[in-house]
């Protein structure tokens, strides 16, 4: 029996991908680091992210129907492959963590004040692991529906800032110098956008095989315009203040106050920020626990979400000690330490895969 | 097969009940009975001791209601009976002041309703950065809290009754926002403030309130809370004040003109004649040429003719002049405010920014000299004021 019996469609994936890339980034935006220029940083990303989704998407597009643990194990090999798995695998269930302490650290700072991260954490890992036992057509599902609301949110947020905001705040544009305002776009492309590399476990799923860049890029494009909107919009209303915020998005939904009658608004908006942190969790708790089978050859992916889910936990409330320390990794550390999993990895499996000419028809049984 | 269908189906509803109990989380509920929700904090600093000193105005819900409907009987000044509770506490930093909270009271601070920050004269001199640095730190606080200065205790505003609000701190806030939208002094919020102490050239302001003591027509005095003029910064601390006219020209030039009013004399030597904004509009444009700043100020500006004691009807060279003499009225607001800011040397027009805007190369240079340059550099105003209407009359009311 498969371990994924559900078939998911183009715009499920779509949707899927545009609620996982704003995952955290609605929170922390992306390429914080070029101050208000952040917005254009942000467009670079997006194209290089665009770059580095053809390598992995092309390896997807070789082996149809296979996740990326099954095309490791087809490529290098039964032993070698299960260690390029495991790898994966790690990077997968880190930036799980990850997103997990993001989400924590914001909620015990901005609204949650008294209540543990413990706590937070076990409610959101509960709602993850619920949905991605019940497979990935219920994921997908709910994505449809949550995030297109979160689209909406975010250009509607926009839109009612306006009276707060100020042209001159992006003025004048590039004022930092030009290799940190790269440097923020490689954050912002390894960040959220090139991140999507975890749709390899995802992409064997979808009921046509007519090739994954298209979707792909559509995502990072609507993702990455609707974020490019919020930062700018961050930066519109809070000014120079917009870099000294630990959360501007946050903050600049506050500003928001139409009449006196429309305002207070944060809190409506931190909800669909939890929508877009479930889909992303969601993804990545699936991708994790559909390798691990996979990697295991277990029959069902089931009885491993909970005691994954709990070591997320752990990770994420165990792996840094302050949010200091935390943006210190994302912004300086984070861009480098992902490259070779965005990068790296498919790229050497693609080679390997042509060189050894695979895949040769017929011999896809594992 | 039914049975345990219903049986599934109450569990859910069971489930789904319990979970509202967890919205509020159990740790960060805020009962309405057991938090003090501030309207406005004040706060001051001993000179002679040091000793940081806040005020808070909190509000008491149960007296909202019954002070708004009932009459104001129970008053003691001018205004009516205010249903607020005052607190004063005494620490070494403010956090120690706002600690020391649960020893004269039973609830908690909630900060998320305040309305304004007033920051006593004593602050002012000593740097105002420790006020708007933890304040912007603690979560429950907003951004577009107003900022204000005290012209002299800021406990002593927080304590003056007065005025048609149950909550003094609410009245003082839209007092604040009145006095914007009659562009007579600015009205700041922390967030404006921050900006402009993170710039590197441009002089923070904010409002100056005071008591002031007014004799009503039968003789009995009362105190009236009033905003008087505009505290200049240089960084964080307070260097001097506009006045109202420089006030005024302040808004001018940064383009915070609403709504308002223009007095000028009369071309035909008939008294003072009266104008209302209708749509003000400037803009700042700098010019660098061979390392001198050359900055033009272009405001334009429509008005409605609403008050003219003269006897001549209205025509369009009648009219002209009209306008000439508001152009006039407009550039001697903008030449006091001028005048002034060189006087302090600070650049509370944001001119500095302006050339940053336009000239990023040579920021670096010019940013590091800013005080010098700025006394020597060129301001030209420009006026252009239009007057659209005359109102529902364009003849004089008087026998031909």
């Amino acid at each position: 029996m498969a371990l994924e019996a559900g078939r998911i469609s183009r715009f499920q994936v779509i949707m899927l991908m545009v609620g996982f890339i704003f995952g955290t980034s609605v929170i922390v935006s992306p390429a914080r680091s070029a101050g208000h220029d952040a917005w254009i940083a942000n467009l670079i990303g997006i194209m290089e992210a665009l770059l580095i989704a053809g390598v992995f998407c092309a390896l997807a597009n070789q082996f149809k129907d296979k996740t990326l643990v099954e095309i490791n194990d087809l490529v290098y090999g039964r032993i070698l492959g299960k260690a390029f798995s495991l790898i994966f695998i790690w990077y997968l269930f880190h930036l799980s963590a990850l997103v997990l302490t993001v989400f924590s650290r914001f909620f015990v700072t901005e609204i949650y004040l008294a209540t543990p991260k413990t706590v937070i954490l076990i409610v959101f890992i509960a709602v993850c692991a619920s949905t991605v036992g019940r497979g990935l057509e219920v994921l997908a599902r709910c994505s449809m529906v949550l995030i297109s609301l979160c689209i909406l949110v975010i250009i509607n947020d926009a839109f009612l800032a306006i009276p707060t905001m100020d042209i001159k705040n992006l003025l004048p544009i590039v004022d930092i110098p030009v290799e940190k305002l790269l440097w923020a776009a490689h954050s912002a492309a390894t960040f959220p956008f090139a991140e999507t590399v975890a749709f390899t476990m995802i992409f064997a799923f979808m009921n046509n095989h007519k090739g994954r860049y298209a979707p792909l890029a559509m995502a990072i494009l609507i993702a990455g315009l609707t974020l490019t909107l919020a930062v700018a919009r961050n930066s519109l209303v809070l000014g120079s203040m917009e870099s000294a915020f630990e959360y501007p998005t946050y903050l600049a939904i506050q500003m928001i106050d139409i009449g006196d009658t429309l305002s207070r608004l944060e809190v409506v908006v931190a909800i669909f920020f939890i929508f877009s942190g479930f889909i992303k969790v969601s993804v990545l708790l699936y991708g994790t626990v559909l390798g691990l089978a996979q990697v295991f050859k277990l029959r069902s992916y089931r009885p491993v979400i909970i005691p994954v889910g709990i070591l997320m936990i752990i990770l994420a409330l165990t792996n840094v000690g302050s949010s200091t320390e935390l943006y210190a990794f994302v912004n300086n550390e984070f861009p480098i330490y992902s490259l070779p999993w965005v990068f790296g990895i498919p790229l050497l499996t693609l080679i390997v895969a042509k060189l050894r000419k695979l895949p040769q028809t017929g011999g896809d049984q594992l | 097969m039914k049975k345990k269908k219903q049986l599934r189906m109450f569990a859910v509803a069971m489930l789904l009940t319990s979970l509202s109990a967890f919205i509020s989380g159990c740790w960060d509920s805020h009962d309405l009975n057991k938090s003090a929700i501030t309207a406005g904090i004040g706060f001051d600093i001993d000179p002679k001791t040091g000793e940081h000193l806040i005020t808070y105005q909190t509000i008491i819900p149960s007296k909202v209601k019954s002070s708004s409907a009932g009459s104001s009987d129970e008053q003691t000044g001018g205004g009516i009976a205010p249903a607020v509770n005052l607190d004063h506490l005494k620490g070494t930093t403010w956090l120690e002041a706002l600690g020391n909270y649960g020893t004269q009271e039973n609830r908690s601070v909630f900060f998320s309703h305040n309305q304004l920050d007033i920051m006593g004269k004593e602050v002012a001199k000593q740097g105002v950065y420790p006020v708007i640095e933890h304040a912007a730190r603690i979560t429950q606080s907003r951004p577009n809290n107003l900022l204000l200065i005290a012209q002299d205790k800021a406990s002593d505003i927080m304590a003056a009754r007065d005025g048609m609000d149950v909550i003094p701190a609410i009245g003082i806030a839209n007092e604040v926002k009145q006095s914007a939208e009659f562009s007579k002094f600015p009205a700041v919020t922390r967030l404006e403030f921050a900006n402009r102490l993170m710039s590197k050239t441009t002089a923070p302001i904010l409002p100056i309130i005071g008591i002031f003591e007014e004799t009503a027509p039968e003789g009995k005095t009362f105190n009236k809370v009033r905003i008087k003029g505009t505290a200049v910064f240089k960084w964080d601390k307070m260097v001097g004040e506009l006045n109202e006219q420089e006030s005024r020209g302040l808004l001018w030039v940064t383009n915070k003109i609403k709504k308002g009013f223009v007095v000028i004399d009369a071309p035909d030597g008939s008294g003072k004649a009266s104008l209302t904004i209708t749509q003000a509009k400037s803009k700042i444009i700098p010019q660098l040429t061979d390392g001198k700043i050359t900055i033009n100020v272009v405001i334009e500006e429509q008005g409605d003719l609403i008050e003219y004691k003269g006897s001549k009807d209205m025509d369009v060279i009648l009219l002209k002049q009209f306008e000439e003499r508001q152009d006039e009225a407009i550039q001697n607001e903008v030449m006091a405010a001028l005048n002034k800011s060189l006087a302090l040397n600070a650049d509370v027009f944001g001119f500095g920014e302006a050339v940053h805007r336009k000239y990023k190369k040579e920021w670096q240079d010019i940013s590091s000299r800013w005080d010098e340059i700025y006394l020597d550099i060129e301001v030209a105003i420009q006026v252009k004021t239009h007057i659209n209407e005359t109102g529902d009359i364009s003849k004089a009311i008087i026998p031909q």
